[in-house]
Formats: C-alpha cells, sequence, structure tokens
C-alpha cells in the first residue's frame, strides 16, 4: 500500500463515518419525542434535573446507567421506591440508612427540591430505553399493573412491587429496612395496627424511619395480611 | 542527548505538573476504594462523599492527560517543524490558566460548585477560563505549524486532534432540559475524546517517538499513521452508539454502534503490528531499555484495555447485562492506563532525559516503577472484572437487591484497594524516577 492510498482511506473512511452519524443525530431528534416524552418535560422536571445536577447525585448513582456505581441505578427509582420513598431518603438519608453498610451524605434538600427531583424522576422512569436496567423492571411492571389491573398481579409481585425498594423476601429486593421473614417474626401488631402504619408509619410508631406508602388501603392490607402470613 | 531548540524548555513545567496530578488522581483513588470496602460514619460521608472524591479523581485524570498532550505537542512540535514554537509566552500563560481552572475547581467540589454531570462536573465560569486555555493552545500549535521548515503527516494528525478535541468540550458545557439528550452529547465527548481526538493525539505522538527512537523510514511511519487514524475514526465516529442502547434511541442504534464499535480494535491491533515492526527493523540501537519498555507496553496494553476489554463489553447482548456495572469501572481503568496514561509516560520518558542533557539514564527504578504499574494495574482491573461479573450475576440473574449483591461484593473492593495500594507505590517509583533521571555509568554504556 502506498502513503497515497493510506491518504484516501482516512479520508474516505472518516466523511463517511461522520456523514452516517450526523444522519443519525438528526433522525435521533426526530425520533426523540417518541422515545423520550420530551412533551411531558415540564418546568418541574427541569427543575429536578437541575437539583439532581446541584447535589452531584449522579457521582454515586448511575442514571441510564452513566455516572458512580457506588449507589444504585435510578433510571427507574420512580417506580422501584415511589414518591415518598425517594423524598424520605434524600431529605433524611441518615435516618434510613442508620443501620445500612453504605451511607449517604446529608445533602440539605429541601421538600420543594425532593417534589421536584421526583418530578423528573417520573419522568425519566418513562423513557422508553429497551427495559434497562434488567433488574428494575419488575418493579416497573408491579408499579403499572398495580394502577391499571391489580387484578392480574401475584400477591408476591405487589408486596416486592411496593416495597422491594426497602425491604427483601427470599433475597429479592433490597434489604435495608429488614427482611420480611424477619419483621413477620418480630412484629407485635395486628392487622390494623399494620395497615395503619404501612399508610403513615409516624402515626403509630413515631421513631420509625419509614416514609407514608403510597398505596391504596387494599393494597395495605393486601401487603399486611401477606406479612402476618409468613409468621 | 539535549533539546535541540530552546522553546521545547516550555514542556518541562507542563510534564511536572501532569506528573504531580498523576499521583493524586491516584490517591484519590485510593480513597474511592476505602469508601467502597468499609463502612464510614455518616458524618464523614457528610464531609467528604464518594461524590465529591469521583469528581475529584476523575477530574484529576483528565487534567495530567491533557497536560500531558500538550507538554508533549510543545516538546515535539519544534523537531518535527524544525523552528521554534511560536511564542513561549503564551504557552506559559496558557499552563497559568489551565491550572488556575484546575485547582480551583477541585477546591471548588470540596465546597459543592459542580455542574453536575459525571466528568463534566466543572462549572460553566472555569469552562470559560479552560476555553481561552485551548484557544490559545489551538493557536500556539497552528502558528507554530504553519510556518514550519518542513510538512508532515504527523503536524497535521496533532493538529487535527486537538482541534478536535477543543470542539468536543464545548458540547459538555450548555444545560440541556432532556436528559436524555445530554447523555447524547455528554458521550459526543466522552467517547469521541478517547475513542476518536484523542487517539488521534496519541497516534501522531507515537508516530513521532517511533520515528526518533528507531530512526525507521518516515514515509513508512506517516503510512500507518494515515491508516490508523483513518480506521480510529471510520470505526469510532460511529461507534459512538455504543452507548446509546439503553438511553431511549431507536433499535438501529444497536446494530450501527454494535457493528461499528465491534471494529473498533482494529485499528488497536495495527498500532501494534506497526509498533512491533518498526521496534523489529530499528536503525538505531537501543539505548534506554526503558524506553523501548514503554513504547511495547503502550501498544500492548492500549490493545488489551481499550481493544478487548472494550470489544467484549460493547457488544449489546452482552452490554445489557454488564452495562453501568463494575465491568464498566474494570474496562475503564485499563483503557485509560493502557491508552493514555503510558502514552504521556513514554513521552515523559523520552523527552525528560534531554532537559537534563542525559544519553542513557539509570533506569532501575523506572523498571521497578513500570512493571509494578503494568502488574498491579492487571490485577486491579481483574479483580474488578470479578466484582462485576458477580454484580451482575447477583443482581441482574439471580434478582438480588442492589445492596445484598454489594455486601457480596466487599471482599473484592478491599483487594481492589490492596492492588490499587500497591499500583500508588509504582506510581511512586515511576515519578520519582522521572524526577530524579541520572546518567548511567559510563562502564555499563
Ligand atoms: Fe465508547
Amino acid at each position: 500500500m502506498t502513503k497515497k492510498t493510506a491518504k484516501s482511506i482516512f479520508w474516505v473512511g472518516t466523511l463517511m463515518s461522520a456523514g452516517i452519524f450526523i444522519w443519525l443525530t438528526v433522525d435521533f431528534h426526530r425520533q426523540e419525542p417518541a422515545y423520550a416524552n420530551t412533551d411531558r418535560i415540564t418546568d418541574q422536571v427541569v427543575a429536578g434535573k437541575k437539583v439532581w445536577h446541584k447535589y452531584n447525585c449522579n457521582d454515586c448513582h448511575t442514571i441510564l446507567g452513566f455516572g458512580g456505581y457506588y449507589a444504585p441505578d435510578m433510571t427507574k427509582a420512580y417506580y422501584r421506591l415511589g414518591p415518598n420513598n425517594i423524598i424520605a431518603i434524600v431529605m433524611e438519608p441518615e435516618k434510613v440508612y442508620k443501620g445500612s453498610f453504605r451511607k449517604m451524605p446529608r445533602l440539605g434538600v429541601t421538600r420543594r427540591e425532593a417534589e421536584d427531583l421526583v418530578e423528573f424522576l417520573r419522568w425519566v422512569a418513562d423513557i422508553e430505553n429497551r427495559g434497562w436496567p434488567p433488574q428494575d423492571e419488575k418493579y416497573v411492571r408491579a408499579a403499572r399493573l398495580r394502577e391499571k389491573e391489580p387484578h392480574k398481579l401475584q400477591k408476591l409481585d405487589i408486596v416486592l412491587g411496593a416495597c422491594g425498594g426497602c425491604h427483601s423476601f427470599e433475597n429479592q429486593g433490597r434489604d435495608i429496612a429488614g427482611d420480611f421473614g424477619d419483621i413477620a417474626k418480630e412484629t407485635r401488631y395486628n392487622r390494623d395496627t399494620l395497615v395503619r402504619y404501612i399508610l403513615d408509619p409516624a402515626s403509630v410508631n413515631p421513631d420509625s424511619g419509614m416514609p407514608p406508602q403510597n398505596v391504596s388501603r387494599e393494597t395495605a392490607e393486601l401487603i399486611a395480611d401477606f406479612v402476618l402470613g409468613l409468621r | 542527548m539535549t533539546i535541540r531548540y530552546e522553546s521545547q524548555k516550555v514542556a518541562l513545567p507542563y510534564i511536572q505538573l501532569s506528573l504531580l496530578l498523576f499521583v493524586l488522581q491516584i490517591a484519590m483513588g485510593l480513597w474511592l476504594a476505602v469508601n467502597y470496602a468499609f463502612t464510614l460514619p455518616q458524618w464523614l460521608v457528610d464531609a467528604f462523599s464518594f461524590a465529591t472524591a469521583r469528581a475529584i479523581h476523575t477530574n484529576l485524570l483528565v487534567a495530567w492527560l491533557l497536560l500531558g498532550f500538550m507538554g508533549g505537542a510543545y516538546f515535539i512540535l519544534p523537531v518535527e517543524c524544525e523552528r521554534e514554537l511560536f511564542s513561549t509566552k503564551l504557552a506559559y500563560l496558557q499552563l497559568g490558566l489551565f491550572a488556575l481552572a484546575a485547582v480551583t475547581a477541585v477546591v471548588g467540589f470540596l465546597f459543592g460548585w459542580t455542574q453536575g454531570k459525571p466528568l463534566l462536573e466543572i462549572p460553566v465560569p472555569l469552562d470559560l477560563v479552560i476555553v481561552v486555555a485551548a484557544l490559545i493552545f489551538i493557536a500556539n500549535v497552528l502558528l507554530t505549524v504553519i510556518g514550519a521548515k518542513r510538512r508532515s503527516v504527523i503536524q497535521w494528525m496533532l493538529v487535527g486532534g486537538v482541534v478536535f478535541l477543543a470542539l468536543l468540550y464545548l458540547l459538555g458545557i450548555p444545560f440541556y432540559r432532556s436528559l436524555n439528550a445530554d447523555y447524547y452529547y455528554w458521550w459526543w465527548v466522552i467517547h469521541l475524546w478517547v475513542e476518536g481526538a484523542w487517539e488521534l493525539i496519541t497516534a501522531s505522538i507515537v508516530a513521532f517517538v517511533v520515528l526518533q527512537v528507531t530512526g525507521v523510514e518516515r514515509q513508512v511511519v506517516e503510512k500507518w499513521l494515515y491508516l490508523e487514524t483513518g480506521l480510529f475514526l471510520f470505526t469510532g465516529i460511529v461507534g459512538t452508539g455504543h452507548h446509546y442502547y439503553w438511553i431511549g434511541s431507536p433499535d438501529y442504534w444497536l446494530w450501527w454502534g454494535g457493528i461499528f464499535s465491534a471494529l473498533e480494535p482494529i485499528p488497536i491491533a495495527l498500532m501494534v503490528v506497526d509498533t512491533w515492526l518498526h521496534v523489529r527493523n530499528r536503525r538505531n540501537t537501543m539505548v534506554n531499555r526503558l524506553t523501548w519498555i514503554y513504547i511495547i507496553g503502550l501498544a500492548i496494553y492500549h490493545f488489551l484495555g481499550a481493544g478487548v476489554w472494550g470489544f467484549i463489553h460493547t457488544l449489546p447482548p452482552v452490554n445489557y447485562y454488564t452495562h453501568g456495572s463494575q465491568i464498566t469501572v474494570s474496562h475503564g481503568h485499563m483503557a485509560f492506563f493502557g491508552a493514555y496514561a503510558l502514552l504521556n509516560l513514554t513521552v515523559f520518558y523520552y523527552a525528560l532525559p534531554q532537559f537534563k542533557g542525559i544519553r542513557r539514564y539509570q533506569e532501575k527504578l523506572g523498571q521497578w516503577g513500570f512493571w509494578t504499574m503494568a502488574v498491579s494495574m492487571f490485577f486491579l482491573c481483574l479483580v474488578f472484572g470479578v466484582a462485576g461479573i458477580l454484580q451482575t450475576y447477583l443482581e441482574r440473574f439471580l434478582d438480588i437487591g442492589y445492596s445484598t449483591a454489594q455486601m457480596t461484593m466487599m471482599f473484592w473492593f478491599k483487594a481492589a484497594l490492596f492492588f490499587g495500594a500497591i499500583f500508588l507505590a509504582g506510581a511512586v517509583m515511576t515519578v520519582y524516577h522521572l524526577f530524579t533521571l541520572r546518567p548511567a555509568p559510563k562502564a555499563t554504556a
């Protein structure tokens, strides 16, 4: 091969690849509204994104799989944790993660900022990204079914979908607030108290680190039955 | 051997600062490993979070690599152009601005002043200082090359790489309303840097050093340079798509990204081949063994870390499971070390003896430094890789939660801390050796 041939390879290769890439980029922007629901980017979503940047969340947490690997991925966090849990975690991480092997810093997030962040994460969770991360798809499915067709859900799906962000059961879910097997053994609450506790923990136990749960009374009852049934 | 042009001396402070930041970067990396391996008290996490430490670790990486590229460029351009640099004053001014921005950025991170985007945390006002420094650099390089006594492919490839690098940086500055578009362009900076612009710079600098050290024919080296950079850009530009699989994008990205990124190892493999050929067909005698070891080590490690590891990890069916896990950490460390850390060190070993007028230097400590770094980095990446496979298997196959999986991985994080500490020792030896190069005794010459 001569130097001249090599030079042509350089220019043809570079320009061809750049051409394809620019064409694909134009198409990406054309299709972005369908994949990322850009029409749903409200001012509050933008405010939430700024909160996300302000506290440098992305250097511990991944989102869309990018960023720090020190803490769980936030792409589908809205479905995995739900709004109340997210707010409780970012506002009082020292309480939520008191017994955890890994801590989250107290960042001084205000309630307003936490609510904006939730809106941002809600928008992110609905990006059509081929169901990534794989481990969170069960929460997405459970949350969507819970809204639309609760009768189709397995009891375990409901429980893990609603509680699996913090509680574990038979190695599923995240064990930061205790395993249901242990909780069932230790709890002294009856059904009514447990239902009240799930809906508003502080009303039963003021020292509880658990935030109020965004579930209907029926779901709370179903979860209570499930837990008490493990005894 | 001494420096041939007076203005080459501006490279020295660039190289020295670069080396200091290198050691700081590793030290900060060890602190990150401590965060992973042990449970830290809440007050410590509040005062100095993992996020802040990571921002410092990665920004120091970028800073010392860029300082090395710039110092390297200033060192080789006079020789390549057969003239003094356009302006040494501008070069010092640029270094001052760059150092000012870097120091302010790190102190700012400690107080929470951040743009909050991984690797591009530097806030906008400081971005502007960096842009000014970059413009000065480009002007200085360009004006030097324009007035060159000799035209060469290496010159223009270097100019192209530097301009490309600077332009891409601009895409990381604005605020994007959509996270999806944000990350689309974030990769124009990160991917097109490391798998585009930086490869151009690497290939040109390596071509220069190989040419000087081996004394093979320029025509041959420049032919390879065209071929390799052409393939780098051909595969690397569309290859950006390997970062678009899971961001919310049309299905065709799986094909375009998957296929083009699968071709990305080819130019790196060619670099191994041509380095090997040039070394074998050398016309010069081997004066400093260590410099040669670095040249060959760079080629092989570049291929392993960026080429092979990158190839496996970016195939879409594999990436679905390995994306966003410790596997990425493993690949990232080996690729940056293999391609860019070793590049800078190769250039430093080529340049620094010349400042002192040393032809043959005592290389014992440097040998220890190189092998300690090379071996410990290999094990470090192995350990990260095991942790990553474990994480993928536990979280994504067995459906075990994040925390439980991480606790299971803690042994491997402790192992990472261990090998990281050895790497730091190797880096300190290397940097100390480079700062205190001494001529080898004549008897053994
Ligand atoms: Fe890439």
